[in-house]
C-alpha cells in the first residue's frame, strides 16, 4: 500500500503573509500557513547560519533567540514567531567586531568542526544576557540542549566562561578598533587593526 | 523530514479556539491543538496521524500564570521550574522534563496531555512501512499491535511525562473548555487507558488550567525519574511521592505516584493505604510500600529499558523519595 494512503492531507498548504525582525532587519514574504520556523529561517530569509541537525528538537543546533529567549527553530511555528524579534548567528557580530562569545570560542578552543556553534553561540548568549556571572553548573545546565560531538565539551564551558568575564569588565570586546561593517575584516584597506 | 502540509490557526482567547474547532469539525476537517509544539511537531514530521488543521494556543491570553495553587495550560516549563512561583515538588518535576531548551517551549498542558510513546511508533515512515504499520498509526492497514500480538484492539503505548504523577500526589484537578462548556475533574480521573484514547478530552475540547488546594503548601514531596541521559531523555519510570506531617512531626497523610510505566500514570493510593493503616514504621514502612508499588506496576517491552529493569528501579526510586521519612 502506498506510504501516503493514510496521512490526512490537504492537496496544498494555504499561504499566509509573515514578517519578523530578524537581526535587526525587517523580513515579509509569504509562508506556508503549517510553516517551520526552521524552514521559513534557511529557505526564505536565508540565514544558513541556523543548522538543521536533528531536526527533532534533540540537537540544539537550530537554536535561534526570539524575543530575548533561546529557542529551538526546528519545533517552533514561523506562525507563532511572526512580529518578533528573531537573532541568529549572523546576528550576533558588529560589523567587523565579533561579538565575546564568539571571540572566546574561537580562542578557547570552543569550536572544532564548527556544526554545532552557532546553537551553542545563541544559547550561551542568551545566557549571558540574562547572567553575566553564571557558575560552571549554570552553565552547563544552560547547554543541556546542544550537542557536540568533537570538544568534549569543557571547551565550550571555559569559553562561555571567558566571555563572560569580557562582558563583565567594561572592554565589550577585545578589538580595540572601531567596528566596521565590513564582512572580510583584513581584505580591505588597513582597517583590521594593530 | 518535514510534516505534511497543514493549516494553522492562531485564536487569542479560550472560547474562539474551541468555536474554530468546532466549525472546522463542522466542514469535516480534523484539528490538533498545538501549544508548544515540542512534543506534536516530532511526532508530524514522522507523519504520525497528522490533521488537515492545528490550532495553536500560544496567543492566548490569561492562560500563563504561574502560583502555588493554579498553574494555566500554557505556562512554558522554563518558568514553572525557575519562575520561583509553582510548589517546590512540581518545579522540581519541570526541572527534570527534556532540555532547558525545550522547557523554553513546552508548556504544562502539553506535558499532561502528551501522546504515549512505543519504539514501534516514534520512528520515520519508512521504518514503521517496514514492520507493516501498528494499530496506533495504522495507516488503513489494520495492522496489530507489536508489543502485545495477537489482539488488535488495545495499544500499550507509555506515557512517558513527567508533571502527571506530581500533579496526582498534591490532589490537583484539571480544568477543561470544550463545545459543550467547561468542567473540572481530580486529575487522577483525566488519565484513561488506552496508549490510543490517553485521556477523557472530548473532541474538540482542551486544557485550560490545573489548579492544586489551598493546602498544598503543608505538603512536601520529591520525585524521583529514571532515564538514559541525564540531560534530556524522557523518563523509563518515575515515582512521585507528596506528604504532610502532622502537628508532633509524624506522618499524616502519604500519596504516592508513578509515570512511565503503564499508558497512563496511576496513583497508588491502593498500595499506600494498607501500610498507613498498620502504623507507620519508618524504614519498613517504606520497604514494604515499595515492594507493593513494583508488583503492582505493569511496564511492556516499548522504551529504552527493559520492563524488568523499570521495574525494580521503581522499587528503589520509591525508597529515595521517601528517604526522608525513614525516621519515625
Ligand atoms: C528531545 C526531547 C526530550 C523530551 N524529554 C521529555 C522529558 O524528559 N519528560 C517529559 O515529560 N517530556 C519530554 N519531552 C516531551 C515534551 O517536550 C514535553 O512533554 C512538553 O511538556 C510537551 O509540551 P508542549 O507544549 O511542547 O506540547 P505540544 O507538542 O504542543 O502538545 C503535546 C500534545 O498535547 C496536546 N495539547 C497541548 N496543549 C493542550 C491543551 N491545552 N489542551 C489539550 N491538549 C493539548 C497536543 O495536541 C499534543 O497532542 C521531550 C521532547 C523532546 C523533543
Ligand atoms: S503499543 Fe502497540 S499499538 Fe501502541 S504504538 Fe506500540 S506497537 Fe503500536
Ligand atoms: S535541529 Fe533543532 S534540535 Fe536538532
Ligand atoms: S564542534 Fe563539531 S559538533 Fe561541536
Amino acid at each position: 500500500m502506498a506510504a501516503d494512503e493514510h496521512v490526512s492531507m490537504i492537496p496544498a498548504a494555504s499561504k499566509v503573509g509573515w514578517s519578523a525582525e530578524v537581526n535587526g532587519r525587517g523580513f515579509g514574504d509569504e509562508i506556508e500557513s503549517g510553516a517551520i520556523l526552521l524552514d521559513v529561517l534557511r529557505d526564505q530569509v536565508g540565514t544558513l547560519g541556523v543548522k538543521r541537525g536533528c531536526d527533532m528538537g534533540t540537537c540544539g543546533c537550530c537554536t535561534v533567540i526570539i524575543d530575548g529567549v533561546a529557542r529551538l527553530s526546528c519545533l517552533t511555528l514561523a506562525g507563532e514567531a511572526e512580529g518578533c524579534e528573531i537573532t541568529t548567528v549572523e546576528g550576533l557580530a558588529t560589523g567587523h567586531h565579533l561579538a565575546p562569545i564568539q571571540e572566546m570560542f574561537s580562542e578557547c578552543g570552543g569550536s572544532q568542526c564548527g556544526f554545532c556553534t552557532p546553537g551553542f553561540l545563541l544559547t550561551s548568549a542568551a545566557l549571558l544576557a540574562k547572567n553575566d556571572s553564571p557558575s560552571d553548573s549554570e552553565v552547563k545546565s544552560a547547554i543541556d540542549g546542544n550537542l557536540c560531538r568533537c570538544t568534549g565539551y569543557q571547551q565550550i564551558v571555559e569559553s562561555i566562561q571567558a566571555a563572560a568575564e569580557i562582558l563583565r569588565s567594561d572592554a565589550k570586546s577585545k578589538d580595540g578598533t572601531a567596528a566596521q561593517m565590513d564582512p572580510h575584516p583584513g581584505l580591505g584597506a588597513g582597517d583590521a587593526g594593530e | 523530514m518535514r510534516t505534511p502540509p497543514f493549516n494553522l490557526h492562531l485564536p487569542t482567547t479560550v472560547s474562539e479556539a474551541v468555536q474554530i474547532s468546532a466549525e472546522l469539525r463542522a466542514e469535516g476537517r480534523e484539528t490538533d491543538w498545538i501549544a508548544g509544539g515540542t512534543d506534536l511537531l516530532p511526532n508530524y514530521k514522522w507523519h504520525l496521524n497528522t490533521k488537515s488543521d492545528v490550532i495553536s494556543l500560544a496567543r492566548i491570553e490569561g492562560i500563563t500564570s504561574v502560583s502555588m495553587t493554579e498553574i494555566g495550560a500554557m505556562a512554558r516549563l522554563s518558568e514553572i521550574a525557575d519562575g520561583g512561583e509553582a510548589h517546590p515538588l512540581i518545579a522540581a518535576a519541570a526541572r527534570k522534563v527534556a532540555s532547558s531548551l525545550i522547557r523554553n517551549s513546552a508548556t504544562l498542558g502539553g506535558n499532561i496531555c502528551l501522546d504515549t510513546r512505543c519504539f514501534w511508533f516514534n520512528q520515520g515512515e519508512d521504518w514503521r512501512s517496514s514492520i507493516d504499520w501498528c494499530l496506533k498509526c495504522d495507516c488503513g492497514t489494520g495492522a496489530d499491535c507489536r508489543v502485545i500480538v495477537n489482539q488488535n484492539e488495545l495499544c500499550v503505548a507509555t506515557y512517558q511525562a513527567d508533571l502527571a504523577p506530581n500533579l496526582m500526589v498534591l490532589g490537583a484537578a484539571i480544568h477543561l473548555a470544550g463545545p459543550e462548556g467547561e468542567r473540572s475533574l481530580p486529575i487522577c480521573e483525566f488519565f484513561k487507558l488506552d496508549g490510543m484514547t490517553r485521556n477523557v478530552l472530548r473532541e474538540g475540547e482542551m486544557v485550560v488550567k490545573v489548579t492544586l488546594p489551598d493546602e498544598v503548601g503543608q505538603w512536601q514531596g520529591e520525585y524521583q525519574k529514571l532515564r538514559l541521559r541525564e540531560s534530556w531523555d524522557f523518563p523509563e519510570a518515575g515515582v512521585a511521592a507528596a506528604w504532610r506531617l502532622g502537628g508532633d512531626g509524624t506522618l499524616a497523610e502519604l500519596k504516592v505516584a508513578t509515570t512511565a510505566l503503564e499508558s497512563i500514570p496511576r496513583l497508588h493510593d491502593q498500595e499506600v493505604a494498607p501500610i498507613i493503616a498498620a502504623g507507620w514504621s519508618g524504614e519498613e514502612s517504606i520497604t514494604a510500600l515499595a515492594k507493593a508499588i513494583q508488583q503492582t506496576v505493569k511496564p511492556v517491552n516499548n522504551t529504552a529499558f527493559p520492563p524488568n529493569y523499570r521495574k525494580k528501579m521503581t522499587r528503589v526510586m520509591c525508597e529515595r523519595a521517601l528517604a526522608q521519612l525513614s525516621i519515625n
